[in-house]
């Protein structure tokens, strides 16, 4: 990553072509806009680090199809030197000259010509080191095709390029056809720069300038070749290979080479900011109110004309318009505007030095909660407790977080642990892409196993990929443009070649798309979140055949919304309103065909946090936002409002889901389906067994759930829960276990309240005929027998039992019976006189035979 | 108010009838069966309409004669993979739109398919419309109008091709089921609502007591 150094941060603007009124594409789609398509394109710009090329920082749109880039910048150019007269020694020019070549033959390498090289835009950094800016102007334009001027100083340009055409584009594929200038030109615009510079010539020097400006393309040596040109001899042996920075995930040894910085007091910079990113540096510029278009605006660049004075002249009734006056302004204006930092560095000055570097190790203070390495922690933790998008807008904020998580990533995967619990605070918008792939634990040589997938062989899945992309959040500026629709065409043929068990579902494009939009320029990352994400949360929902995992799903979620909420419960099954009806987009997508991005995002922070049972509880949270509206209305109003998602406060959504997966008994969410028998690393993740572990995935015993018959499973109305759940949660053998998510405020009284539902059969004790249960009785559980427990209307007949039951209505409700059925039917009984959380205990009253639990307490005489 | 309640009632006042029928949206993936929904009941068009997942539920009401006739359509998701859904949308409709694209001859075939299991497995008066659609885009026709014209009359289909953009002949189709469906039972769909999903259709059809009809 390069860091920002002495590097000033420059605008320049320029408008994309617009296309004419209504015109479509092949497909019978609007013409995507150019503007869209630069953008799509410009991405790859910001991937390029290289000590002689500005970086690329940002691009963005405004009206008109005006485009706005920001690009590292430097004050003085080479043609500022030249006119001053500085260089005068042959051997530094040669030194400056091969520092161009090794640009752009890294640029070529990439796939990239510069085509407008020219001495005023080859930055100076320092005296002896240049960086060349604008070389993204050609690529981002799509060769031209997408701006309405030439690229390129007509002095600078090659024979080949001042006889070409104007750009062509394709109408199926919208991008250009021809010509497009290949990487040679450059190799003469660097010989017209070289002629600038050299004012005598040397033979060499002679000799190379000839091979730079030969006519021919095919002929003339490109940028690699000349970096073999003798005059470059020293150059070369002085040249280190560049090593690009710090990759996550990767296997190469991040230690080898490395050379610890050595502190030399004498050259201490007090500027702490320009040991940062250049991409951190920009994001904090911009929270800190920083503003593109304020700044051209300022320096008179971004006029815009009233539109009526773009009015045509004329129009005829097919649509075609004449006569518009083209304005000036669409032609290219190569200056280039600094963005003032005082604004930043004013807000950033009261931060104390040490927060710039935070000590990891304190892991003490973790375990408290507190944000733990800021010095000014109390602040802090008074501002995590803000609603999330006024944390994502702090300054301050997002400062000490993101270098926080900076260096936690840098430490990843030893530092998951830390991640996951920095993570349940929030995670900031800049690093979201890395923390998700730390919580999705993706490792290794991810670039290795995306590129050795085939992902360019045609396959039956490729029309519905197809006509499925072009649908999928396109109102997304990144995910609409060609750029996007291409790789998200190769990361989805790349999922489904590779797991040939399971099949492209409608709905799997849009669980891609979040991964995509972070992850735009790391396709590779982008694969592995989603290949990491799929079996964790949707573990065989494309299987084919998926309809056992769903149905399963959709049961244990209405038992769900029985559990939490019996009034909707009872209300929605009344008038038919079945899950089945509206949520499969719901779990497919894990909500990602629901929400629009920006609030899938938010909610995937916190369900990544989660384990697969996490997913439910957000349905229900959902339903509980909606809760109201759903209760007065019927069927039909019902579906219409669940046919267009309604406005879901997710921030509340995320609070609810978390409520409602703490206060839900584990094994009420089993599910067969659910992923199991993952070897599980254990030391990784201490204490976070509570939420982000799957029930499958822990050790089982007699006691735990089974594998329940999706009949059976439809035909009950409230869940089961093991007989773990209800020692635990009953205490009924200390408080040693913690299995369940189910959390308790110390000294409080146990959560649930046993229902034993058996009818007691007089029993022979001590030759006296007592009212016993043969099999013994849960300590504390009261018994209120099924078969007289309801009066011919439907109430419970009083007895003291039902009269604690009903001063008991905020626990859990675990109903005992035996094998029958009577425990189940005693649950949906109460659920109908809604009776939140109820539940009945899995196999009855036999499973805890041998728990040892049972005891033959006196009976009620 | 009170005159409004007697309205309501199928078999109240002959003047004001409203009848209710279940209305299924069938065909390939992409061919625009959404985007007619969303014509018809809200008059909108999106260029980027999204993808159905599962199925997705719309109700319109139309003005014929002295009937007014309440649509409760059920637009489906068009990939392949989702057929095993579509019996649970089409068992009990009265009225059925095959839709397909007439850029593309693939999508007409697919139409086809679905006329046939319609023919064969849903109520045996459905009306069944095919609605070729994208007609904006005729410079691009795969699909000859006269072809499919022959073999919606064939097949006693109301055939019209349609554009959702354009919003040609949207209401039109819908307005000529309405017209063809039976008035005097009183369409009586309102009741009638999938009993449950069976992802896996074929297996469970004649098991399950509780379908609609």
């Amino acid at each position: 990553m390069t860091s920002l150094g002495k590097a000033e941060f420059g605008v320049s603007t320029f408008f994309a072509a617009s296309h004419p009124n209504d015109k479509c594409g092949a497909n019978g789609l609007p013409l995507t806009p150019n503007s869209i398509k630069v953008m799509g394109r410009f991405q790859f710009l910001t991937t390029l680090h290289h000590p002689h090329l500005c970086r690329y920082l940002d691009i963005a749109k405004s009206k008109h199809e005006r485009m706005l880039v920001v690009s590292e910048y430097y004050k003085s150019t080479l043609l500022h030197h030249l006119q001053s007269g500085k260089y005068s020694s042959e051997s530094k020019m040669v030194s400056l000259a091969f520092q161009i070549v090794d640009a752009l033959s890294f640029l070529h390498s990439r796939g990239i010509t510069h085509r407008s090289l020219s001495v005023d835009n080859i930055l100076l950094q320092t005296e002896n080191s240049v960086k060349l800016a604008e070389y993204g102007m050609y690529y981002m334009t799509d060769w031209g095709a997408d701006v309405s001027f030439p690229i390129g100083s007509v002095r600078y340009m090659a024979p080949e390029v001042l006889c070409s055409g104007p750009a062509e584009v394709d109408e199926d594929t919208e991008t250009c056809v021809q010509p497009v200038t290949g990487p040679k030109a450059d190799s003469w615009s660097l010989g017209i720069v070289l002629l600038q510079l050299f004012l005598t010539l040397s033979k060499d020097m002679l000799d190379l300038l000839r091979l730079c400006l030969t006519v021919a393309p095919s002929r003339r040596p490109s940028a690699e070749e000349l970096k073999k040109h003798p005059i470059f001899r020293e150059e070369r042996q002085k040249s280190v290979p560049y090593v690009n920075g710090f990759t996550m995930c990767s296997t190469k040894l991040r230690c080898k080479d490395l050379e610890l910085p050595s502190y030399d007091d004498e050259v201490y910079d007090p500027d702490h900011l320009s040991q940062r990113t250049m991409d951190e540096v920009y994001y904090l510029w911009r929270l800190a109110g920083g503003e593109l278009e304020a700044v051209l605006k300022k320096a008179g660049m971004a006029k815009t004309r009233p539109p009526i004075h773009l009015l045509p002249c004329c129009g005829i009734p097919d649509g075609d318009v004449f006569g518009q006056e083209r304005d000036q302004a669409e032609l290219l204006d190569r200056t280039i505007i600094i963005l003032p930092q005082d604004q930043l560095r004013n807000r950033l000055k009261d931060i104390p030095e040490t927060a710039y570097y935070p000590l990891l190790e304190d892991e003490t203070s973790v375990d408290t909660g507190q944000l733990p390495t800021s010095p000014s922690a109390g602040d802090l933790t008074q501002t995590a407790s803000l609603p999330l998008i006024i944390r994502e807008r702090d300054i301050e904020y997002q400062f000490h977080r993101i270098i926080l998580y900076e260096r936690l990533l840098k430490a990843y995967p030893y530092k998951r642990p830390h991640i996951w619990k920095e993570a349940r605070v929030d995670i900031p918008p800049l690093v979201r892409a890395h923390v998700w792939a730390a919580l999705l634990e993706v490792e290794g040589d991810i670039e290795g196993i995306y590129n050795d997938i085939d992902k360019e062989t045609p396959i039956p899945t490729d029309r519905q990929i197809e006509v499925d992309i072009p649908r999928c959040h396109q109102y997304h500026e990144l995910l609409s443009s060609p750029t996007a629709h291409t790789k998200f065409k190769r990361l989805l043929k790349a999922w489904v070649v590779s797991h040939p068990q399971y099949v492209y579902w409608q709905g799997l494009d849009s669980l891609c798309a979040p991964f995509l939009a972070l992850s735009f320029n790391h396709e590779a990352l982008a694969y592995s979140c989603l290949t990491r994400f799929i079996p964790k949360y949707l573990n065989k929902f494309f299987l084919k055949d998926n309809s056992p995992i769903i149905q399963e799903y959709l049961a244990v979620f209405a038992h769900l919304i029985a559990f939490h909420d019996p009034e909707l419960s009872n209300h929605l099954d009344g008038i038919g309103f079945i899950p089945d009806l509206y949520a499969i987009p719901w779990f497919l997508t894990m909500y990602a065909h629901v929400f629009p991005m920006h609030k899938i995002l938010h909610l995937w922070d916190t369900l990544l946090l989660g384990n697969s049972s996490f997913p439910l509880c957000i349905g229900v949270a959902i339903l509980h936002q909606l809760r109201d509206r759903l209760l007065s209305f019927g069927f039909n109003e019902c579906i219409l409002l669940f046919s267009d998602m309604p406005e879901i406060d997710i921030e509340r959504c995320v609070q609810d889901s978390i409520k409602i997966f703490c206060s839900t008994p584990k094994s009420a969410t089993f599910r067969q389906h659910a992923r199991s028998n993952r070897k599980i690393k254990t030391e990784d993740r201490p204490n976070l067994s509570y939420y982000s572990r799957d029930y499958n995935e822990q050790p089982q015993s007699e006691l735990s759930m089974e594998p329940i018959a999706i009949e059976e499973l439809k035909a009950e109305k409230c869940p089961r829960v093991s007989a773990e759940d209800l020692i635990e949660l009953g205490e009924l053998a200390g408080t040693a276990y913690s299995r369940s998510p189910t959390k308790k405020r110390q000294n409080s009284k146990p959560m649930i309240l046993i229902v034993d539902v058996r009818r007691a059969a007089p029993i022979m004790i001590a030759s006296l005929s007592v009212v016993r249960f043969r099999r013994g009785m849960v300590p504390g559980s009261i018994n209120i027998p099924f078969m007289t427990a309801f009066s011919p209307e439907g109430d419970l007949s009083p007895c003291p039992a039902v009269t604690t039951l009903n001063s008991r209505r905020n626990q859990v409700i675990v109903v005992i019976g035996n094998r029958g059925r009577n425990a189940s039917n005693f649950a949906n009984e109460l659920l109908r006189l809604n009776y939140s959380r109820v539940c009945v205990l899995h196999k009855g009253i036999d499973v805890l035979k041998s728990s040892g639990i049972l005891t033959v307490a006196p009976a009620d005489i | 108010m009170a005159g409004r309640g007697g309205a309501q009632r199928p078999n109240g006042a002959t003047q004001g009838k409203i009848c209710q029928f279940k209305l299924v949206l069938l065909g390939e993936s992409a061919v625009g069966k959404s985007s007619l929904v969303l014509r018809f009941v809200k008059g909108q068009f999106h260029e980027y309409q999204e993808s159905t997942i599962g199925a997705a539920f719309l109700t319109q009401t139309v003005c014929l004669d002295d009937t007014t006739v309440k649509f409760e359509i059920w637009d489906t998701a068009g990939q392949e993979r989702y057929h095993s859904l579509a019996p649970m949308y089409y068992r009990g409709a009265q009225a059925a739109i095959v839709v397909y694209d007439i850029t593309n001859q693939d999508t007409f075939g697919r139409a086809k398919t679905w006329v046939k299991e319609l023919q064969r497995q849903a109520s045996p008066n459905i009306v069944i419309a095919l609605a070729g659609n994208k007609a904006d885009l005729s410079n691009k026709r795969m699909v000859e109008y006269e072809e499919a014209q022959a073999y919606a009359e064939e097949n006693s289909l109301l055939f019209m091709e349609t554009s959702a953009k354009t919003a040609m002949n949207v209401n039109d189709i819908f307005l000529a089921i309405a017209k063809k469906l039976p008035k005097n039972e009183g369409g009586q769909s309102g009741q009638q609502r999938p009993p449950g999903l069976r992802l896996n259709n074929e297996q469970n059809q004649q098991s399950e007591g509780g379908c609609c009809k």
